[in-house]
Parts: structure tokens; sequence; C-alpha cells
């Protein structure tokens, strides 16, 4: 049975390999996404940050006491659009036994309903561009891509 | 041990220079053989102009009869891209050549199937698949050689969908039936069962990656596996898991299913407890030490199947308390030999004409091989048949027809006395020929 609750300071240390996971799976996609030599502290510190500045919403999935999952999302001001308040999933991770088993969407709709409390208009994603993975989960939950980041090396 | 090791060393020497001179002299090793009579210019009138524009005209109302009035029912593609040659590696398409060359010949000496050697000129998988798929009109089978890992995986599995004739991979699928094969027996001689025997795979390239599939297919569950690559004992936990996931879905697969009890480590910590490890890994000795077979359960078996050179030396392995030894060696006892698979595998799919081989035709034929070692005796050093025991061929040529029909995938239905009897035939036909080419001098004897 998994459990979904908001992340709290005592979880860092936790939660940051999952961060350093994701951002190695990102690496697969792009030479542009190369991860950092010290990228367990960096994660520490962002995580942190991220708790005490009150703009995101931190949840952690757990089974059996086990953490198993993260998601990070921030709530943006968008200052052109509407409507206005956007929640934006940047982190999301799943340890990989804990996949194919619908984890994933109610990990998702969890967040939703918590952004949504938080006055939530619209919810997006970011993730690379070649994760196919990642691009036909979202469209099964109904997302669609609304803005292109290109990138070239200078 | 040490001189048994130099006497294989010089062996192995001899044959390489005997390899250079012969090969050299007889350049090269197949040639097209005519199937008809041809006595006068004018029999061209039938198998030529005009008389072959009627069969023409049958098979484009009909593209199946393709499989009746042409070669194409008994003739195969050998295709390799060169990439993973035998213990080589990538030594590109050319040099892949006599290996392809010798393949068809043991096809055609094994199994009376005519194999067209293909290598090719390009390594990347979608231009393989595209190039594979435009030649199936003309062949009734395709054999995937020695191309390198995962890249076969995916080749395999695709081919395998879109194509609606055979295609084999044999350096997965014959390994792997072949280990079934010798494994049964193994088990027997030991009294145990495949069920609910403790199993370490050791290396997770072609082979190992077939046979941990085709394990499971033959009923052992995924759990009781433990399976082995480079960098260690698979487990979902590894910080490799995503690349995997991303780079070769199929050893991820296997870090999912596999090692329920979470097992982390290494050789040493995968063996322990176990009770059968068949490595299909990198040329040892010393990639398993004896002291960590010591650690498996009592009398295990020990699979060791690299080449040249095993993983262990079963001499090693039997000191320290191993019951079966195998390898994939043909100077040492119960050789796990790939070549008991492929000619009689595609003897049985093509005379049955099946649409593809199945898992289950596979362990059918490893369940034959089996069989029939077991009728003539088996102990210690005879769990499997030798490609000496050409016998056996045609009974696993009809356990695999036999199957493809009981799966609702042949177009022939035929009985297992029909296949088997054809199988003899065609096998026979072969020899005689080659016999009589060799009587008559067309093919002269090797030179001194």
């Amino acid at each position: 049975m998994v459990v979904f609750r908001e992340a709290t300071l005592e979880d860092v240390e936790a939660l940051a390999p999952l961060v350093v996971r994701l951002k190695r799976l990102n690496e697969e996609f792009d030479p542009l996404l190369k991860t950092r030599e010290e990228a367990i502290e960096i994660a520490k510190k962002y995580l942190r940050e991220a708790l005490e500045g009150g703009k995101s919403v931190i949840l952690v999935a757990e089974e059996a006491g086990k953490v198993i999952g993260i998601l990070k999302s921030d709530l943006i001001e968008r200052c052109f659009y509407e409507p206005r308040l956007e929640g934006r999933i940047i982190e999301f991770y799943i340890m990989p036994e804990f996949r194919r088993r619908g984890i994933g969407r109610q990990f998702i709709e969890e967040a939703i309903q918590r952004l949504k409390a938080r006055g939530a208009q619209l919810i997006t994603a970011e993730f690379p561009s070649l994760n196919e993975i990642a691009v036909s989960f979202y469209e099964k939950l109904g997302f669609r891509p609304i803005i292109n980041i290109y990138a070239k090396e200078l | 041990m040490v001189s048994d090791l130099e006497r294989m060393k010089k062996e192995r020497d001899k044959w390489y220079q005997l390899a250079i001179k012969y090969t050299k002299y007889y350049a090269g090793k197949f040639a097209t053989v005519p199937r008809v009579p041809v006595t006068k210019l004018t029999d061209f009138a039938i198998w030529y102009t005009p008389g072959v524009a009627a069969v023409s005209r049958e098979i484009h109302k009909n593209r199946e009869l393709s499989f009746e009035l042409t070669s194409r029912w008994n003739t195969i593609a050998i295709i390799s891209d060169g990439t993973r040659v035998l213990g080589l590696g990538n030594v590109g398409p050319e040099a892949a050549m006599p290996v392809m060359e010798g393949k068809a010949l043991l096809f055609k000496y094994l199994g009376g199937v005519d194999a067209v050697p293909i290598v090719i000129g390009t390594t990347d998988r979608d231009e393989i698949v595209d190039l594979v798929k435009k030649l199936e009109p003309t062949f009734g089978g395709v054999n995937l050689e020695d191309i390198e890992s995962p890249k076969c995986f995916y080749l395999l599995d695709t081919l395998r969908k879109e194509l609606k004739i055979p295609v084999w991979h044999d350096d997965q699928q014959g390994t792997a039936g072949a280990t079934l094969a010798g494994l049964y027996n193994a088990l027997k001689l030991t009294g145990r069962k495949l069920t609910d025997s403790k199993i370490v795979l050791v290396g997770a390239g072609a082979s190992n990656v077939c046979t941990f599939r085709v394990l499971v297919a033959a009923g052992v569950p995924p759990g009781n596996m433990i399976v082995l690559d480079s960098k260690g004992i698979l487990h979902p936990e590894r910080e490799d898991m995503d690349r995997l996931m991303i780079r070769n879905p199929w050893k991820y697969e296997i870090a999912m299913k596999s090692n329920k009890e979470g097992v982390k480590g290494g050789i040493p910590e995968a063996l322990e407890g176990a009770d059968v490890v068949i490595a299909a890994s990198r040329p040892g000795p010393g990639i398993i030490k004896k002291e960590w077979i010591a650690k498996m359960n009592k009398d295990p078996i020990v699979f060791a199947l690299a080449n040249p050179v095993p993983e262990i030396w079963p001499w090693e392995a039997k000191e320290a308390g191993a019951k079966i030894t195998a390898t994939g060696r043909s100077d040492l006892p119960n050789q796990i030999n790939n070549s008991l698979m492929f000619p009689a595998v595609f003897r049985g799919a093509l005379d049955a004409k099946a649409i593809t081989i199945t898992d289950e035709m596979m362990i059918a034929a490893a369940r034959e091989l089996a069989k029939f070692a077991e009728e003539k005796g088996i102990h210690e050093n005879y769990i499997i048949p030798t490609m000496m025991e050409w016998e056996v061929y045609p009974r696993v040529a009809a356990a695999v027809a036999t199957k493809a029909i009981e799966q609702g995938i042949a177009r022939v239905k035929e009985s297992w006395q029909y296949f088997h009897d054809r199988a003899i035939e065609i096998i026979g036909a072969t020899r005689k020929t080659l016999e009589l080419l060799m009587k008559h001098g067309i093919i002269p004897p090797f030179p001194d």
C-alpha cells in the first residue's frame, strides 16, 4: 500500500538520491543534461530551499515506511497569460520496481489536488523532449504540449 | 592439468593453421547446386524462357506458391553485420564471411537447409530491419548471426513480429535451447526440478538474456533466478537501472522480474545456496572461482559456456564439488553446442512452413534433445547428444514441426512420422550429394 504525503526537512536525505536518479535518467536523453559530479549535495540544498521557500509542493510516496518516489512541483505566477496561477511538476521519480502499478497516476492526481487547493488553475510538467515514456504518460493523463524549449550549445 | 591446457592450445593452433591452408585451397566453402535435370539446352525452355513465364504467372496469382514453385521453401538467409563475431568482436562484414560460410555448411550438412550467407555494410539497427524485410520474398527463413547485444534483441523482436517467415538469432536461441536441453538432464541426474531450483545466470548478453526468457517459459519462476552482468547482480535498486531502461530494456526487464530475495553484490553472493550456474560471460579461466562453487548447494550444476576458455575449467569446478559440468568446447564432455539446435529447428520449421519459431518450439527441440540422450543413457559426462549422433536431428525437426502445428502456426499439417522421414530424406540427400561430389573429384581431397 503506497501512501502519499507532504515532504518535510527530515525527508531530504532520502529524497535527494531520487532527484539525482532523475537527473541521471534525463542525461540519457541529451548531452546538454549532463549531471554534475556533486549532484547529491546540490539536490539536498535544492530540496531544503524549496521546502523553506513556500512556493513548492513536494510530495513523498512511501511503501512500508520506505521512500519510493518524489514529486516536486512549483507554483508559478503567469504575468501575461490567463489562467494566472500554474502548478508545474519539475521533479517526478518513482523507483523502478514500483513502476507499472499505477502509482505514477495516483501520485499526479494527489499533486493536482494539493496544487488546486493552493490556487493553481492549470498544471504543467517539464521533462526532456526525447523522453517518450514521459510524453505518453502525460498524454494519457490528458496533458498536451504548450511551449517548446529549444537549445543550442555555444 | 597444465599439460591438458598445453595440449588444448597446441590442438587449437593446429586447427588455425589447417583452416588457413585449406580455405585458401578450396577458395571459400559453398556454391549453388542445381536441383533439376539438365541434359540438353532445350531443357532451359522449361527451367527458363519461355516455360518459366507460366510459373511466374501462377505465383503472381498466389504469392504463397513461391514456397512450392521456387526453392524458397528450403532457402534461408544468414544475416550478419559482423559486429560480434565469435570471440573476436567487431571485425566487420568481410571478416565475418568465413564464419557465415561455415554456418551455411553446417546448415546444409546437418539440416539439409540451403543457407545463403549475407554480410551487410551497415550496423544501424533500423537499416538492418529494413533490409531484412525487403529480402523476405526471397527466403523461407532468416538466421541472424554474430550481431552485438543489445541490438540483436531489438532485431529479433522486431523481425519476428514483422516477418511471416521464421526468424532466429542463433547466439540467443540456439545457445539458450541447447543449454535448456543439457539442463533438463543435469537436473534429472541430481534429483532436481526446474520449478524449484535456484539458478544463477552469469553474463547478461545475447544467450543468457534469451536463456532467462526460455527458462521462464519452461516453468522456472523468474524470482528464483539471479542474473549478473559485468557490474554485478541485477536488481531494481541498482544505480544504472534507468540507463538500462532506455538502452537495454531487455536487461531492465530481467532486473525487474528476477532475484525475488533482492540479493546484491557479485558472483560469490549470487552463488551462495544456488543449485545451478549458467555462465555465458567472458573467457576465463578465473571468472568463477573454486571457492564460490564450494558455497553452492550440494551437487551443483556448473555450465561455463564462454569460448575459447570457460569461466571455470570443469576439473576445477568438480574439485570444488560440482556434480555436473558443461562447457562450449568440443574437446571436453557435455558440449552445449548450438549446432544441435539450429539445423534441426529450421528443418522442422521449414518443412511445416511455420510462420515463425516460437519459444515453445524451441523448448520442444530442447526436450527432444534431452530425451534422445536419456534414451541412450545419461550420466555425468553425457547429458546432451553430440553433433556426431545425427539421428537426433530428424527427431528434433519432427518435434519442432509438430509443436508448430499444435500452436496453429504451421501451413503444412502432417504427422510426426512424416516430418521425421522427410528430414531423414532431405538430410540424407545432402550427404549423398557431398559423397558423390567427393567421389568424382569435383570436391578434391585435402591437399598435402
